[in-house]
């Protein structure tokens, strides 16, 4: 497959914004050989049954990217209702709502955002969509379950391990034109539907007891530590796919906001440290 | 006397059948309704230069009753400028005589007829009485109104047509009450709604997810509504919108309430038009424009052409080429008629008269035989009234004088009287490269070989096509016949218009491989260099946007087209001045919602998304798990690692090649008759055990309702041709994948899927595994004990050494395959499950097989523009408003130029740079050296470095890679990191680098060339 110069270069600001200043729990892994092939890792969102767990997302591009969405798929066996078992993920953003402005790293958000607030009414996998509107406790031990086998590793992927390359307080310098932040005057996705209204039964609280203290330590430490001064995630639980996605956006902008005022002086930091791996 | 040279007309032609093979792409412009009406009419085309062929041409293509000529004019040297269907040993005989051999081989299905007459002897109205429609070509206005005066008030659609060097004239007279049964050839609107207010003026609300996309007067009818039934099956009722998902309907006041659900359909009303008599029209005439910036020049030409036809009778000539005295007196007859008339455009019209391009013929010829199959079929808004068009921009800007306009006793006379001598050498020695011999690679090279391009001494044209004949390629890939099925397109392409103009005979270098990094040792720096330009006539994005990049690269002009049904677009991308393809995307087709297609279909698309997918899924996937099982080794454990589908997969493998492994053809019926049980039957009961039809969401509503229909299983009925036709196509399927024969036989499949016994289904509980907090590990460790005990099953692929299933390949045009039968028996089955509507075969397989509608009036006419663009490009202009890109939708119809884009201006430091511009590097460096370079000539520093797909180094490359890669040559760099070795035939490397100036901004650069 060969995609345009253009889109190429898009592909490296992209890869080397995410690899130098990766969002909360998600890493990219690149591979040299083909900058196609790539992987994101999102780690299992505190609070959610999936927290402990490390999840691959695999992308492929097609020579319409950016036109049209990459594929996008679960490498990792998930137990959610909006992922269905060959891996398939259901969300508008991958789908009709895709704009070409967005890039591996929205989509990586998007899909974390799911993990937090799954949408069972456009469910892939209606057994978990079911649970969760139902019962909530069995969804989460069953996650859990799928989560403790299938996506937890004896040792933390060396991607989280080392911290990103620059010091969190300065920031990165992002062109605020880049992929990962809507454009200023992008409209946002779809105003909420008045049908819906948010869901009360199942609110996606904490869960108090892990289920491997352990281990769930050790992570909630890490997280401490690589994301203490990055904003939290904290979107609207909302319950369409719609308003997912429109959680993400706001929080990306907020995002971007922070890392264009940044913008100036934390470059330098970046180039110096590019320059000693000379 | 008339004469027929058709095997066709020997046949009893049954009006209903309808030639799917031939007529596919078609098919799905045009539809089974309006080609029936087209198999119904008789065509008779007066005039047979190269506007009434081109005309001819294209109706006999598209099919109609018969098509009719007349013109007993000996055939003259000059004819040839664009009568690509004459020859030199013509000259002398009839030309309607002459042309209707040749025309006939087009289409075995439309007989050709020869009006016939004398020499002198015009066409007269009780000539035309048994046609429907009569186009007349080049005709004098007296002659144009003797027969118009009959035809308006007898009900025969009339049209006349004139090309004169760069500018054409149609008229239309379809009659006092002409019914137009669908204006716009858009498919009918529909889309749910979730209210509808009791009201005067009843408002409808759709559903949040969809804009109606409907305008004013439009009209709707509504089904499945609850509450106000009265609206279910209305009569169509006019809406007004009132934004973008809301309209209203008139008064509802009447009925019961509104509850919910309910879908609207358009519906397409039928349009009545008023077209005047030409007499009449000729005093108040209604203009169709075809390019705004010259909305002056239709009232212009409207007397000019009036004025030409008179200049020819007190003449009996036409004015001389670039003649002042001829041209004075043309000015001077059209100021009688409109005094306001542009002195300069009425000039070159009298300049021009003489001039015969084949490009202007296939402009006015595609629309005008579109103007026909609408009077035929009544399919598409005829065009009111007259259309004048022009492409003067197309004239070489040093103007040829009188004298190289005069013609030479050459075939070409009719191009020189427009651009002289000189411009005809030059476009003699202009060198193209055409992408593609398909529907616009045939109209090309026929425009060229009538042009004359590439037939001086030294001059080629390169064409490549990778593709070979099929018969759904006849209907308008217009230089192949049947006898030419199966052979390669560029070869006999080539070899038609060689015969077309023998002085192109060794001057078309004819190729078959497809353009991509695969064949860059063929289409290498040198054959690059002795190009010209580069026309494109592809069919795909990709290699659209590939050959965009090589034209970038050697900077090249590239003439870019494409067409989807009537509508068609010319793009020109002129080095260092327009932005190139690649740089404007179409807004790629909305995708559908995963979850919509697994679970919640509510349009025939999803089911048959569903029915495609479900193909891969049976027939093609699973086969190649199997055959990758078999022939690499450790296929399991490698693959495993990377997917969480582990069980899935072995368990696949066990059921294909152990446990449903068929050994007979009853075997694969049997197989055929448990997955429909399995589909239509299991996997709806199972989802409406996790969702069952009361199920309610959170906020109260029923999860049932809105997008989500609510599914039923199905009971399988052997004598249901639908639930048949999935066990027929899916056991034949099945028994292609083991090498078992297939079978066709109803009543084989009947009895046999009528004895299975099907194992009672019993829904799979969501809380089978019940899960307690101690014991996830055993449950686990039970997951994987699962396939691993599953993987004992399989035999050693040892043990069947040399066996493989063979993978269905999925192909939408062979009618015996069964590919198309199984996806149309499962998507429609799955419909009924979601009480859909179902889709005929037709129809689905243009969905399933994304079939581009296609018709050839829209080719040729594109492929004309694109040719009015190639004069300029040979005429080397550097002006931005001298080009025009175009849009046209023939439908409607419409036209629309504008003015390319100028390619982007970026800046660095000082430079000022656009996408045609590089860096170039010699004598292949180290990475070291280039990053030095980038630092101490701009100040810039690199962050990345990138080669093809290849990351070549990085700021993250961790510092033992870095000391390896810095001091390496770009070539072994290359290789080292694409662990493949560079092909001895590249000389150099694309390379794009990511850089940063001292403030920390990143700064774009043009590409990099980098000499090996």
């Amino acid at each position: 497959m060969s995609v345009s110069p253009a889109t190429m270069r898009r592909l490296m600001r992209e890869l080397t914004e995410l690899k130098n200043d990766p969002p909360e729990g998600i890493r990219v892994v690149t591979n040299e050989e083909n900058m196609l092939d790539v992987t994101g890792i999102i780690e299992g969102p505190e609070g959610t049954p999936y927290a402990g767990g490390y999840f691959k997302v695999r992308f492929e591009f097609t020579p319409e990217f950016p036109a049209a969405p990459p594929k996008c798929w679960f490498a990792t066996k998930i137990f959610h209702p909006n992922v269905s078992s060959q891996g398939e993920i259901c969300v508008n953003t991958l789908k009709k709502d895709w704009k070409s402005t967005y890039g591996i790293g929205h989509i990586l958000v998007t899909v974390k955002c799911l993990l937090i607030f799954p949408n069972p009414e456009s469910a892939l996998d209606e057994e978990a969509g079911r649970l969760l509107l139902e019962d909530y406790e069995s969804y989460c031990s069953r996650a859990k379950l799928i989560t403790n086998v299938h996506a937890t590793p004896r040792t933390r992927p060396p991607e989280f391990e080392t911290p990103a390359p620059v010091n969190p307080e300065e920031g990165d310098s992002i062109p605020p034109s880049t992929a990962v932040a809507p454009l200023p005057g992008d409209p946002l996705p779809l105003p909420i539907p008045p049908s819906v209204s948010p869901r009360k039964s199942a609110p996606p609280t904490p869960i108090a007891h892990p289920l491997q203290p352990s281990l769930s330590n050790t992570i909630t430490n890490s997280l401490a530590t690589s994301t203490s001064n990055k904003e939290r995630v904290t979107p609207m639980p909302l319950s369409t796919a719609n308003s997912n996605v429109s959680g993400t956006s706001d929080m990306t902008t907020a995002k971007a906001g922070k890392r264009s005022a940044a913008t100036g002086h934390s470059g330098i930091e970046k180039r110096k440290k590019a320059l000693k791996r000379l | 006397m008339s004469d027929t040279a058709n095997p066709a007309t020997k046949m009893d032609i049954d009006e209903a059948e309808i030639d799917e093979g031939l007529y596919s792409r078609q098919l799905y412009v045009l539809g089974h309704e309006a080609m029936k009406k087209m198999a119904a009419s008789n065509v008779l085309i007066v005039g047979l230069n190269g506007l009434g062929a081109e005309i001819a041409k294209n109706v006999c293509l598209a099919g109609v009753k018969s098509v009719t000529l007349y013109d007993p004019e000996p055939v003259t040297l000059q004819d040839l400028s664009s009568q690509y269907l004459l020859r030199e040993e013509d000259i002398g005989k009839p030309r309607a005589a002459a042309t209707l051999p040749r025309l006939s081989e087009l289409n075995a299905y439309v007989p050709v007829r020869n009006l016939g007459g004398r020499s002198g002897q015009e066409i007269s109205v009780d000539m035309i009485r048994p046609f429907q429609v009569v186009v007349l070509c080049n005709a004098s206005y007296e002659k144009q109104l003797e027969i118009n005066d009959w035809t308006h008030p007898n009900g025969v659609h009339f049209i006349s047509a004139e090309a004169r060097g760069l500018f054409g004239s149609v008229f239309n007279d379809f009659g006092p009450k002409f019914t137009c049964v669908d204006t716009t050839g858009e498919q009918a609107l529909t889309g749910m709604i979730v209210s509808v207010d009791k009201d005067k003026e009843g408002l409808v609300t759709c559903l949040d997810e969809a804009r109606h996309g409907l305008e004013d007067g439009d009209f709707v009818t509504f089904t499945e509504v609850q509450g106000m039934e009265e609206l279910n099956g209305c009569k169509p009722r006019k809406i007004s919108v009132k934004g973008p998902y809301t309209f209203t309907i008139g008064d509802t006041s009447g009925f019961g309430d509104y509850t919910r659900g309910g879908i609207f359909h358009q519906v397409k009303m039928p349009k009545i038009i008023e077209f005047k008599s030409l007499r009449e029209s000729l005093k108040s005439p209604e203009f169709f424009i075809t390019d705004f910036a010259k909305f002056d020049h239709p009232a212009t030409l409207h007397a000019g052409f009036q004025a030409l036809s008179q200049f020819r009778k007190q003449h009996q000539r036409l004015p001389r080429a670039r003649n002042a005295e001829d041209a004075a007196a043309l000015v001077s007859l059209a100021k009688k008629i409109d005094a306001d008339a542009d002195e300069k455009v009425l000039t070159e019209l009298a300049y021009q008269a003489t001039g015969d391009l084949s490009p202007i013929t296939a402009v006015i010829g595609g629309f005008v035989a579109q103007e026909v199959l609408k009077a035929c079929s009544a399919k598409f808004h005829p065009m009111v009234q007259h259309m004048y068009f022009d492409s003067l921009e197309s004239l070489p800007s040093t103007l040829p004088t009188e004298e190289d306009c005069k013609p030479i006793g050459s075939r070409h006379d009719g191009q020189i009287a427009v651009f002289g001598k000189q411009f005809q050498e030059k476009i003699a020695s202009h060198r193209q490269f055409l992408v593609g011999a398909g529907a616009i690679g045939c109209e090309m090279l026929k425009n060229w070989s009538m042009m004359g391009l590439a037939t001086g001494p030294d001059a080629k044209i390169q064409v490549t096509d990778l593709d070979t004949i099929e018969k759904s390629n006849l209907n308008r890939q217009f230089l192949f016949r049947p006898k030419d099925l199966g052979k390669f397109k560029s070869e006999v392409a080539g070899a038609a218009v060689s015969e077309m103009n023998p002085a192109l005979k060794g001057h078309i270098i004819c190729k078959q491989e497809p353009v991509g990094q695969s064949t860059e040792n063929v289409f290498n720096d040198d054959f690059f260099a002795a190009l010209d330009g580069v026309t494109n006539a592809l069919d795909n994005v990709a290699a659209r946007q590939y050959m965009d990049q090589r034209c970038i690269l050697y900077e090249k002009p590239l003439l870019e087209s494409g067409t989807m049904g009537t509508k068609g677009n010319v793009q020109v991308v002129i080095p260092h001045l327009t932005e190139s393809y690649s740089s404007s995307q179409d807004p790629p087709e909305k995708q559908t919602l995963s979850c919509t297609v697994k679970n919640f279909p509510n349009a025939i698309t999803h089911t048959i998304e569903w029915a495609r997918q479900e193909f891969d899924a049976m027939f093609v996937k699973p086969i190649e798990s199997v055959n990758q099982y078999l022939s690499e080794p450790n296929y399991l454990e490698n693959s495993l690692k990377y997917s969480g589908q582990q069980r899935e997969l072995v368990e696949q493998i066990v059921s294909y090649l152990v446990t449903s492994r068929p050994l007979t053809f009853e075997e694969c019926i049997v197989w055929a008759r448990l997955q429909f049980e399995e589909k239509f039957n299991n996997a709806i009961r199972q989802l409406l055990h996790s969702l069952p039809k009361d199920h309610l969401t959170t906020s109260g509503q029923p999860f049932w309702s809105g997008p989500k229909r609510a599914p039923d299983p199905l009971a399988f009925n052997s004598s249901d041709p639908t639930h048949l036709g999935f066990i027929i196509a899916a056991a034949n399927l099945h028994a292609y994948n083991y090498g078992l024969r297939g079978e066709t036989d109803p009543n084989a499949f009947k009895k046999v899927a009528d004895s299975v016994i099907v194992p009672e289904f019993t829904p799979r509980s969501g809380v089978k595994i019940q899960i307690t907090e101690n014991d996830p590990v055993d449950q686990a460790a039970s997951d994987s004990n699962d396939s691993n005990d599953l993987v004992k099953k399989l035999p050693p692929p040892s043990s069947l050494a040399g066996f493989r299933l063979t993978p269905v390949e999925f192909e939408k045009d062979d009618d015996t395959n069964h590919h198309i039968d199984f996806i149309t028996a499962a998507s429609n089955l799955r419909a009924l499950n979601y009480k859909i509507p179902v889709a005929d075969r037709h129809s689905t397989k243009q969905i399933a097989g994304k079939i581009i509608p296609a018709i050839a009036t829209t080719t040729t006419l594109v492929v004309g523009l694109v040719c009015l663009e190639l004069y300029k490009i040979i005429d080397g202009k550097r002006k931005l408003e001298e080009y025009k890109n175009g849009f046209v939708n023939l439908a409607l119809p419409f036209f629309g130029f504008s003015e390319p884009i100028a390619a982007a201006k970026n800046k660095f430091g000082n430079t000022e740079w656009t996408l045609w511009d590089r860096i170039e590097f010699n004598n292949d460096p180290t990475l070291k050296e280039f990053i030095q370079w980038f630092r101490s000539t701009h100040e810039l520093d690199v962050t990345m470095v990138s080669q093809g797909v290849s990351m070549l180094w990085s700021s993250f490359t961790d510092k033992k890679k870095s000391a390896e890669r810095l001091p390496m040559k770009f070539s072994k760099l290359v290789e080292h990191v694409s662990k493949r070795p560079i092909p001895p035939h590249t000389k150099h490397l694309l390379v794009e680098v990511m850089l940063m100036d001292d403030e920390g901004e990143d700064v774009e650069v043009p590409f990099i060339l980098v000499r090996i």
